[in-house]
């Protein structure tokens, strides 16, 4: 017998469902959390209180106070918000200039690909956090500089996956014999492209979302990102860093808040890559 | 001398259904065994049962006595140290088994080494002694397996295997998807083993390689032994009526295909002239397609048959020459029919969907396409899978329902049945003729000159160097330009 059962027979279990849910709770609970804390207790992220300086948990902030005495469990929440909404703008952005691109370098071939492929090459030639550096430096408003440097780093995976995915597809006897039967550009988009770049899409956002997020912390960190006050989950670090002796839980809500949040991106991501 | 004898083994699947019925064989020093059936017939799951390497979800049952040992089929691990020392696998397609960074004669030193203990220097003398037997001078054992021809690196994989001593090899479908030239090339080197008194164990549907090879054989089906017996006596008398089915498979015991009177003119080449990546492969040929007529072409592969049919489909513009098709007929009349089925369907998609997008397409309704299903016998149900959930038999009927959808008027079959099984291939091929007489225009390709000879009104032979030339019974419709 043959291959069809051994090979059916052998092929791993789909597994998709373990690290998937897992990544997918986790993301969902980090930002659930910035949407919902809010709500559960009222407060005001911004709100100075120096007599609460480093102080620990009460009833009007359940995570306790930073260094100037404002409620930790506002301001975590606040960047729960801030740093996932730029991320998805940005992958949003980026996955459909990748995708229009891609798809445009792969069915056209020729000069427009060569140029495409060009630009895309020489972007991935820059550090991507340089770049970011260097649209902030341009960019009026934080976020929207964060927004369209982000954008512009991460296209170019999205791009490259389109690409190599769109070529393959393109030149396969399927889309030959769905031309010969009379079906246009819209069916073989429809029916043949976008069902295999769909799930490699997926993937590629939720990597360019941790990517984005990283790169935002990291930035905030060596305090060349948001500017204070905004709560941002690098700032916070950076900002609560001197005091880790007296106050380590306070040093520690954005870190743990952040390793989940890319934990369970990178989970989501590195399940469907399989 | 007998070299293995296995007692009532039997396959089973994790739910306890039986894969195979227990079976009992010998294997002797000297003759060849080979085991017949189509694909799901079960004949791949009895070897690796007699050898221990089925996949973890299958168990087995039985006894097997090799080299002197009992062995117990249900205990796998118990065979691990055979593999090598007594017994060798060919590979299916062993250019792809050889490891791509490592030298021809290297890795058949490796094996010497590693399997049978020698040092270095004599593994590498060994194994140059090895080459130097199956004609593999010292240049060729240098080369990377990429450098290597594909029967050159089957010898290659043959000395590897061998190279632990072991008297027994298992050749499972080695012959697939090779034409007639390589296929006796295969054959020959198989008898190889026997001559110094080693056992072989072949697998296949392919009964050309099997009347080649002799010795005794094994009909299987679903997991059952149909007959056996030496092999000449099956071939010239067989018992069971699935085994004369299974001979009469065989193109070359086909009915000739009675010829009709052909139509007009469908498609015609004129002074065509096609080429692929610069090099021209047909050159200067006149051709034309007639209604009803099936023309076949053969050739090497890489000699342009399937450039040449996407030229007159439209599909890759020649480099020189004219294609003119017949007027007032849609494009979508101009179909073709691919060697791998499944590469030709949407790999994500139900069978179904892509068939009632094609339907909607032509306007077809819903009783159309069931009354085409039980027409080429497909049922229903495969409609909710997807292409590789089917076998490669049923998705190339289905791949022909879903031209007969587009109601052809020119088909270009590229090699339809090189991937099936003896009796699935009549079948699709009955099918294209069928199609034929109902006035379709057909060029077939396919690397079976006797497939040709029974199919075909005429045939056309392409040289691989742009030349071309006719054969068959009857004239050709026009003159063939041989020119380059």
């Amino acid at each position: 017998m043959s291959g069809a059962l051994a090979a059916s027979g052998a092929a791993p279990p789909r597994r998709r469902a373990g690290g998937f849910a897992v990544g997918a709770a986790l993301v969902l609970v980090t930002l659930g959390f910035g949407v919902l804390a809010p709500l559960v207790v009222a407060g005001d992220p911004f709100t100075q209180s120096l007599t609460k300086a480093l102080g620990g948990p009460d009833a009007a902030a359940p995570f306790g106070y930073d260094h100037l005495g404002r409620s930790l469990f506002h301001r975590l929440a606040h960047a729960l918000r801030l740093s996932p909404a730029i991320a998805a703008a940005a992958v949003a952005t980026a996955g459909a200039a990748g995708l229009l691109l891609g798809g445009l370098a792969a069915a056209r071939g020729g000069w427009v690909d060569r140029a495409l492929t060009l630009v895309a090459d020489a972007l991935l030639a820059l550090p991507g956090l340089l770049l970011v550096l260097i649209v902030l430096a341009i960019m009026p408003g934080t976020a929207l500089g964060f927004w369209a440097g982000l954008s512009l780093v991460l296209w170019v995976e999205f791009f490259r996956l389109t690409r190599a995915t769109s070529r393959a597809v393109l030149a396969s006897p399927a889309v030959e014999a769905s031309r010969l039967l009379g079906f246009g550009p819209l069916y073989v988009l429809r029916r043949h492209l976008w069902p295999e770049i769909a799930p490699v899409m997926l993937t590629a956002a939720a990597f360019g979302a941790a990517t984005a997020i990283m790169a935002i912390a990291a930035l905030g960190f060596v305090s060349v990102g948001m500017r204070a006050p905004t709560p941002e989950l690098g700032l916070m670090m950076v900002e609560l860093l001197p005091y880790w002796r007296e106050a380590p839980f306070a040093l520690l809500t954005p870190v743990i808040a952040t390793f989940t949040l890319l934990l369970g991106l990178i989970l989501m991501a590195g399940d469907r890559a399989r | 001398m007998t070299l293995l004898q296995a007692d009532d083994v039997a396959v089973f699947d994790a739910s306890g259904r039986a894969l195979v019925h227990p079976v009992s064989l010998r294997l002797d020093a000297g003759a060849p065994l080979v085991v017949l059936g189509e694909t799901g017939s079960g004949k791949s799951l009895l070897a690796q049962a007699l050898m221990g390497t089925l996949p973890p979800e299958l168990w087995a049952r039985g006894r097997v006595r090799i080299a002197e040992a009992e062995h117990d089929a249900a205990q796998p691990q118990g065979f691990r140290r055979l593999w090598g020392r007594a017994v060798a696998v060919l590979p299916q397609e062993p250019w792809l088994s050889l490891d791509p960074l490592m030298r021809a004669r290297a890795q058949v030193a490796e094996a010497h080494a590693l399997v049978r203990g020698l040092a270095p220097v004599a593994a590498r003398r060994a194994a140059a002694a090895d080459l130097a037997a199956l004609g593999l001078g010292d240049e060729a054992g240098r080369r990377y397996p990429h450098e290597l021809s594909g029967g050159m690196a089957q010898r290659v994989a043959f000395a590897a295997a061998r190279a632990g001593g072991a008297r027994i090899v298992v050749a499972d479908e080695p012959t697939k998807g090779l034409d007639a030239a390589r296929r006796d090339e295969v054959a020959r080197l198989l008898t190889r083993a026997l001559e110094t008194g080693g056992g072989l164990l072949a697998i296949t549907h392919d009964l050309a390689l099997a009347q080649l090879l002799g010795g005794r054989l094994i009909v299987m089906r679903e997991g059952a032994v149909v007959e056996s017996g030496p092999l000449a006596e099956i071939f010239a008398a067989p018992q069971a009526d699935y085994t004369q089915k299974l001979l009469d498979a065989d193109p070359a015991r086909w009915p000739r295909r009675a010829r009709r009177a052909a139509g007009p003119s469908v498609v015609e080449g004129r002074r065509l002239t096609v080429s692929r990546g610069g090099r021209a492969l047909v050159e200067g040929l006149d051709l034309t397609l007639r209604a009803g007529e099936i023309v076949g072409v053969s050739g090497p592969s890489g000699c342009g048959k399937s450039s040449l049919g996407d030229a007159l489909l439209g599909l890759h513009a020649p480099a020189c020459g004219a294609v003119r098709r017949i007027e007032g007929v849609a494009r979508t009349a101009f179909q073709k029919l691919y060697q791998d089925p499944v590469s030709a369907f949407p790999r994500r998609r139900a069978l179904g969907a892509t068939l009632a997008d094609v339907a909607r397409r032509f306007g077809r309704r819903r009783a159309e396409v069931e009354a085409l299903l039980a027409r080429l016998d497909l049922a229903p149900a495969l409609l909710a899978r997807r292409p590789e959930q089917v076998s490669g038999g049923e998705l190339q009927r289905l791949a022909l329902l879903r031209v007969m959808l587009a109601e052809p008027r020119f088909l270009f079959a590229d090699e339809p049945t090189s991937r099936l099984d003896p009796i699935t291939q009549r079948g699709v091929i009955d099918l294209i003729a069928t199609l034929a007489e109902e006035g379709c225009s057909v060029l077939l390709v396919s690397h079976d000159a006797a497939l040709l000879d029974r199919t075909a009104d005429w045939r056309m032979a392409l040289g691989g160097h742009g030349t071309a030339e006719a054969a068959g019974r009857a004239a050709p419709a026009v003159a063939l330009g041989a020119a380059g």
